[in-house]
C-alpha cells in the first residue's frame, strides 16, 4: 500500500463523513421535528446538536411532496400604466396653465397610452409643443391644428413596469415579514410576475389575505420628547441576552434590538396612553432586503393623513446635490398636509407603511401647496450610491402605498398534505425498488467487483443528497425520479471499468495488471464522457431559468459525485483487494 | 456471469444506410407532427385549470363527467388517477378565469345600469374589468350586480380616485377551480369530495419558460460541439450533436404520438436524455479513437465496427442497468412520473442506437468527403474548389 493509496483512503473518509454531517439538518427536519415545524429554520437551528450548525443547508421538500401553496402573482402593470398616463396628463395641463398657455383639455387614450392635448387657441400651439418637449417620458406622435397627440415612450413603459413589480414585491415582502411566517419564498418571475411559495399552508384564501392586495401608508407624528423608552429601560430592564439597548443615533431616544418580535414585545409593555410603538428596520449592509436590527418609534395613535391622498412620489437630486423625495397630494390631501405641517413645524413626521416605520423626516416649514419634499441630506458616512438607493426606496415605498398596481393571482398550485404524503410514499418506494434492482444485478453479474460498485453507488447517492442539501435544493417528485435515474446512469462508469478488466484478463494479463490496465484505460473514457455532460450542465445552469436551472444543479452534482466514486472510491477498494491482499485471482 | 461469452463480429456499420434512412424519415415525421398537430400541452404551458378531487364514496369517471355537464361545465375532461378504489379524479378545464368575451358584454350592460359609469377596459385573459364611476360605489353592490348576470366575482377593488374626477374600480372574476367545485357540489348539502390539488396557470407563464429552455439547450449543444472537436477531432463533433438532436426529437415523438401531457417534467426528461445521449456517444467515440491509434490506415467503417463490437457488452449492460432503475417508477409511478420513466426508456433505447447509427455514419461521411477532397487535390488540375 503506497502513500497515494493512503491519501485516497483519507479523502474518501473525509468526503463520506462530511456528506453525513451535511445531511444532519435534513435528517432532523424530516424525522426529528414535528411536521408543523419542519420548515421553521429557527426551531431547527435550536434543535440541532452543537456539532451540526447549518440549518440553512438542508433539503427542502417541494410543495408537491409536503403540501402547500405556490402562487404566481401578476402585477397588473397595464392598469398602473393607464393611471400613470392619466396622472401625467393632469400634470401637463396644470403646467401649461402655469406657463400661461392654457386652458388645454387633455384626453387620455388608455389602450394606446396616449394623451391628446386640445388647445383653445392655435396661436399657443408652438409654445405648447415646445413646453411639452420638457416632459421627456412622452414623445410627440402628431400635431394637427389645435391638437397634439403624445405617446408614452416604450423605454418608459418598460421602466415603469419594472418599477411596479419591484413595488409590489417590496410590499409583499413587508407583509410577509410582518406576519413572521417562516420559510416563505418570494421571487420575481419574468417581467411582471412574482412567485410565492407557502409550504405547509392549505387555504388559498387565507394566503391571499396574508399577502393582501394594497399597502397601507400613513403619516403620523413622532413623540420625541417622551422619556418612555428611557424609563422602561431603567424600571424593567430587558433580559440580558436580548441585545436591546437605548440609542440616540437619530437624535432622540429609541430602543434598538436585533430581533423584531422580542423588541416589539418589550417596547410595548407599558405603552403610554394615546401612543403606539412601531418599529423601523435598519437595513443590512451585506444582505439585500434583510434587516440588521430594529429601532422603536413612539408615535401618536391618531393618524392625521393616509396615503390615499398621495398622488405621486419621485426621487431626485436637489440643487445642493442632496437627495430628495418629492411628494404630491391631491387637493384635499394637500390642504390637510398643509395644516398638519403648519401645526407641527420642527417635529418629526413618521412615514408608516404596513405598520412599519419607513423613515421619520423633520418638518422644516409649513408645506402649503400639496407638494412636499423629504430631504435625505448628504448624509455623513453613506456613499452616493447608498443615498441614491435610500431615496429610490423611499419613493418606491411611498408610491407603493399611494398607487397600488393591482395584483392578480396568475397561478395557484395547491397540494393537500395527504396527497403529498402519498406521493412521498410512492416516490420513495419506486426509488428503493429501482435501486435495489440495480444493486442486486450488479452483485450477481460482477460478484465482488459488483459489490464494490454497489458500495460506490450508495456513496454516490449520499454525495448527491449532501450536495443538494448544500445548495439548499428542493426535492420534488420529478426530482426523486431524476435522482434514481442519475444513479442508474452512474453505474455506467463501473460497467466500463469492469468490462475493461475482463477484456484485459481475456487478453491474458495477470489479475493485478488487468486491474491496473482496466482502470487506466477506462479513466479517459469516463473523464471525457463526464466532462462533456458537465459542460452541458454548466451551460444549462448559466442560461436556463427556473426548473431548468434546478435540473442543471442536480446534473452537475450527480456528475461530480459519479466521477469521484467511480474513479477514486472503487479503485481504492479494488487496489486494496488485489494488491494489498496480494490476490492471485480477481472476481469480476 | 457474462452476457456475451465471445467476441462479437457483427457488421453494424454495413447496415447504416437503411438505419439512417428510417431515422431520417421518423425524425422528419415527428418534426412535421410537432408543427402541425403539436404536443398535448399540459397546464404548465397551455394555461388552464386542473383540479384533483377525491370522492368519499365509490364513483366512476363518467358519473363525475355527467355531474359536471349537468352543472354546465361542458368542456371539462375527467380522468381517473391511481387505483379505482381511490376515487381520485383529475378534472381539466381550459382557461383560468370565468370571464369570457361573451359574458363580459353582459357585465358591461349591468355596470352601465349602475349609473354614471364609463371608461370600461376588459382584460379577458386575466379576468379583469376596470371601470370608472362618477359616484362612489359600494363594492358589495357592484359584486351583486355582476353576479346577477352570471359571472362569479372574486373581488371588487376600489382603485382610488381618478385624476379629473370620479372613482376607479376593478372587478376580478373568480377562477375556474371555484366553478368546478361549486358546479359539482350543486344540490348537495355538503360536497362529497375533497379538493386534493389545484393547478391554475395563466397563459403567459409557460411561454417564457419554454423559450428559455430551448435556448439553453441550443447553447449547450454548441459547447459540446467545441469540446468534442477539441478532445477528439473536428469530424467527430457534428455526429455527437446530431445524435443528441435525434434523441431529443425521438423522445418528443413519444409525447407527440402517445398524446401524453407535455409539461415541466417532460422538459426534465428531454434534458436528461441529452445527458444520456452525449455520455453514450462519447464512450463509443473514445473507443474509436483508441482503435484508430491501434490500427493506423484501416478504413474508418472497419474501425467503428471493431469499436462498437468491443463495447457491445458494456452498451447492453449500461442500457439495461439504467432501464432497471426505471422499473420502480414504471410500477409505482402515476401520471407524469410514469410518463417521465417511459420517456426515459425511449431515450435510453434511441440514445444507444444513435451513437452507432447517427453519430458514426455522419463521422464516416465527413471522413470520406475529406478523403475524397484530398485525393482530388493530389490528382492536381482537376481538383474541385469548394
Amino acid at each position: 500500500m503506497d502513500r497515494s493509496w493512503w491519501r485516497n483512503v483519507i479523502i474518501i473518509l473525509v468526503v463520506t463523513l462530511g456528506s453525513v454531517w451535511y445531511l444532519v439538518p435534513t435528517y432532523y427536519s424530516f424525522f426529528v421535528l414535528p411536521r408543523s415545524q419542519r420548515n421553521d429554520i429557527k426551531v431547527l437551528g435550536d434543535r440541532l446538536p452543537g456539532w451540526a450548525r447549518y440549518p440553512n443547508h438542508r433539503l427542502n421538500l417541494g410543495l408537491d411532496l409536503q403540501g402547500g401553496i405556490h402562487m404566481v402573482l401578476q402585477v397588473d402593470t397595464k392598469t398602473a400604466l393607464q393611471k400613470r398616463v392619466e396622472r401625467r396628463g393632469v400634470q401637463i395641463a396644470n403646467y401649461l396653465k402655469d406657463k400661461g398657455l392654457g386652458p388645454v383639455s387633455i384626453d387620455a387614450n388608455r389602450e394606446k397610452l396616449q394623451l391628446t392635448l386640445v388647445a383653445k387657441d392655435v396661436a399657443t400651439m408652438d409654445g405648447i409643443q415646445k413646453e411639452v418637449k420638457g416632459f421627456d417620458d412622452f414623445s410627440e406622435v402628431s400635431r394637427d391644428g389645435t391638437k397634439v397627440v403624445l405617446s408614452l415612450k416604450d423605454s418608459q413603459v418598460a421602466r415603469f413596469k419594472e418599477e411596479s413589480v419591484d413595488q409590489a414585491m417590496l410590499v409583499i415582502r413587508r407583509r410577509i415579514d410582518k406576519w413572521g411566517v417562516a420559510e416563505v419564498d418570494v421571487r420575481k418571475l419574468g417581467t411582471d410576475s412574482i412567485q410565492i411559495s407557502l409550504p405547509g399552508r392549505q387555504d388559498p384564501e387565507q394566503a391571499k389575505e396574508l399577502i393582501g392586495t394594497t399597502a397601507q401608508l400613513e403619516f403620523r407624528m413622532v413623540d420625541e420628547a417622551n422619556p418612555y423608552f428611557k424609563q422602561l429601560l431603567s424600571q424593567s430592564p430587558p433580559p440580558p441576552d436580548s441585545g436591546i439597548v437605548l440609542t440616540q443615533s437619530e437624535g432622540f431616544d429609541q430602543l434598538q434590538g436585533p430581533e423584531r418580535e422580542p423588541l416589539l414585545a418589550y417596547a410595548t409593555k407599558k405603552t403610554p396612553a394615546g401612543r403606539e410603538v412601531l418599529l423601523e428596520c435598519v437595513a443590512s449592509k451585506t444582505k439585500k432586503g434583510a434587516c440588521e436590527s430594529y429601532r422603536t418609534y413612539l408615535l401618536d395613535r391618531t393618524v392625521p393623513l393616509t396615503g390615499e391622498s398621495l398622488s405621486g412620489a419621485d426621487a431626485s437630486v436637489g440643487q445642493l446635490g442632496e437627495f430628495e423625495v418629492n411628494l404630491s397630494f391631491d387637493t384635499q390631501g394637500g390642504l390637510e398636509f398643509g395644516k398638519l405641517t403648519e401645526d407641527n413645524v420642527g417635529k418629526r413626521m413618521a412615514i408608516v407603511l404596513d405598520e412599519n416605520v419607513n423613515s421619520a423626516p423633520r418638518i422644516n416649514e409649513k408645506i402649503p401647496n400639496g407638494r412636499a419634499r423629504i430631504t435625505l441630506g448628504r448624509g455623513g458616512n453613506k456613499s452616493y450610491a447608498e443615498l441614491r438607493q435610500d431615496a429610490d426606496n423611499l419613493a418606491l415605498v411611498l408610491k407603493a402605498g399611494a398607487l397600488p398596481a393591482p395584483v392578480t393571482v396568475g397561478e395557484i398550485r395547491q397540494v393537500g398534505a395527504s396527497l403529498g404524503d402519498e406521493l412521498i410514499r410512492k416516490g420513495s418506494l419506486a426509488a428503493v425498488v429501482g435501486l435495489a434492482m440495480v444493486v442486486v444485478f450488479m452483485a450477481v453479474y460482477y460478484s465482488i467487483a459488483g459489490l464494490i460498485a454497489d458500495a460506490a453507488l450508495l456513496l454516490n447517492g449520499l454525495l448527491i443528497l449532501a450536495g443538494l442539501a448544500l445548495f439548499n435544493a428542493t426535492l420534488t417528485l420529478p426530482g426523486i425520479a431524476g435522482f434514481v435515474l442519475t444513479l442508474g446512469i452512474a453505474v455506467d462508469a463501473n460497467v466500463l471499468i469492469n468490462e475493461r478488466i475482463r477484456e484485459e484478463l481475456r487478453n491474458g494479463r495477470s489479475p493485478r495488471a488487468a486491474v491496473d490496465q482496466g482502470y487506466d484505460r477506462a479513466f479517459w473514457t469516463i473523464f471525457d464522457a463526464h466532462v462533456t455532460t458537465l459542460i452541458a450542465g454548466v451551460i444549462l445552469l448559466l442560461t436556463g431559468t427556473g426548473p431548468v436551472r434546478g435540473f442543471a444543479t442536480s446534473l452537475i452534482i450527480g456528475i461530480l459525485a459519479s466521477l469521484f466514486t467511480s474513479i477514486v472510491v472503487t479503485r481504492t477498494i479494488t487496489t486494496y483487494l488485489v494488491h494489498g491482499r496480494n490476490a492471485q485471482t480477481v472476481s469480476v | 456471469m457474462q452476457i456475451l461469452k465471445h467476441k462479437t463480429h457483427i457488421d453494424f456499420i454495413g447496415k447504416r444506410r437503411p438505419a439512417v434512412f428510417i431515422s431520417t424519415v421518423l425524425n422528419l415525421a415527428i418534426l412535421v407532427g410537432l408543427f402541425t398537430v403539436g404536443f398535448n400541452f399540459g397546464v404548465d404551458f397551455a394555461g388552464g385549470t386542473v383540479v384533483e378531487l377525491k370522492f368519499n364514496h365509490s364513483i366512476r369517471a363518467d358519473e363525475v363527467r355527467s355531474r359536471a355537464e349537468a352543472a354546465g361545465l361542458n368542456d371539462v375532461s375527467v380522468q381517473g388517477i391511481g387505483a379505482a378504489s381511490e376515487n381520485s379524479f383529475l378534472l381539466r378545464l381550459g382557461g383560468t378565469t370565468q370571464l369570457t368575451a361573451e359574458n363580459a358584454q353582459a357585465v358591461l350592460k349591468a355596470l352601465e345600469g349602475m349609473g354614471n359609469t364609463s371608461n370600461f377596459v376588459t382584460d379577458v385573459e386575466n379576468g379583469l374589468i376596470n371601470f370608472r364611476s362618477t359616484e362612489k360605489l359600494v363594492p358589495e353592490t357592484v359584486r351583486k350586480a355582476v353576479a346577477a348576470v352570471g359571472l362569479g366575482v372574486k373581488e371588487v377593488r376600489d382603485l382610488g380616485p381618478a385624476q379629473g374626477g370620479g372613482q376607479d374600480y376593478q372587478i376580478v372574476a373568480s377562477g375556474m377551480a371555484d366553478r368546478i367545485t361549486q358546479g359539482l357540489s350543486r344540490g348537495l348539502a355538503q360536497p362529497d369530495f375533497a379538493t386534493q390539488r389545484i393547478d391554475y396557470v395563466g397563459p403567459q407563464v409557460g411561454k417564457e419558460l419554454r423559450n428559455k429552455g430551448i435556448a439553453a439547450l441550443l447553447y449547450s449543444m454548441v459547447a459540446i460541439l467545441l469540446y468534442v472537436a477539441f478532445r477528439f477531432d473536428l469530424k467527430f463533433a457534428p455526429g455527437a450533436v446530431l445524435a443528441m438532436i435525434h434523441d431529443v426529437i425521438m423522445v418528443a415523438g413519444y409525447y407527440l404520438v402517445t398524446r401524453r401531457e407535455f409539461n415541466l417534467t417532460s422538459i426534465a426528461a428531454l434534458l436528461t436524455v441529452t445527458g444520456y445521449s452525449i455520455n453514450d456517444t462519447i464512450v463509443i467515440y473514445d473507443r474509436i479513437r483508441e482503435e484508430m491509434a491501434k490500427f493506423r490506415g484501416k478504413p474508418l467503417p472497419d474501425i467503428i465496427n471493431i469499436a462498437v463490437n468491443e463495447t457491445l457488452s458494456r452498451t447492453i449492460l449500461t442500457s439495461g442497468v439504467t432501464a432497471l432503475s426505471l422499473v420502480g417508477l414504471l410500477i409505482f409511478g402515476v401520471g407524469e412520473i410514469w410518463d417521465f420513466a417511459m420517456a426515459m426508456l425511449v431515450g435510453i433505447i434511441v440514445g444507444t442506437y444513435s451513437s452507432v447509427y447517427i453519430a458514426s455514419p455522419l463521422t464516416i461521411w465527413i471522413d470520406q468527403r475529406a478523403a475524397a477532397r484530398d485525393r482530388a487535390a493530389k490528382s492536381g488540375g482537376l481538383s474541385r474548389v469548394n
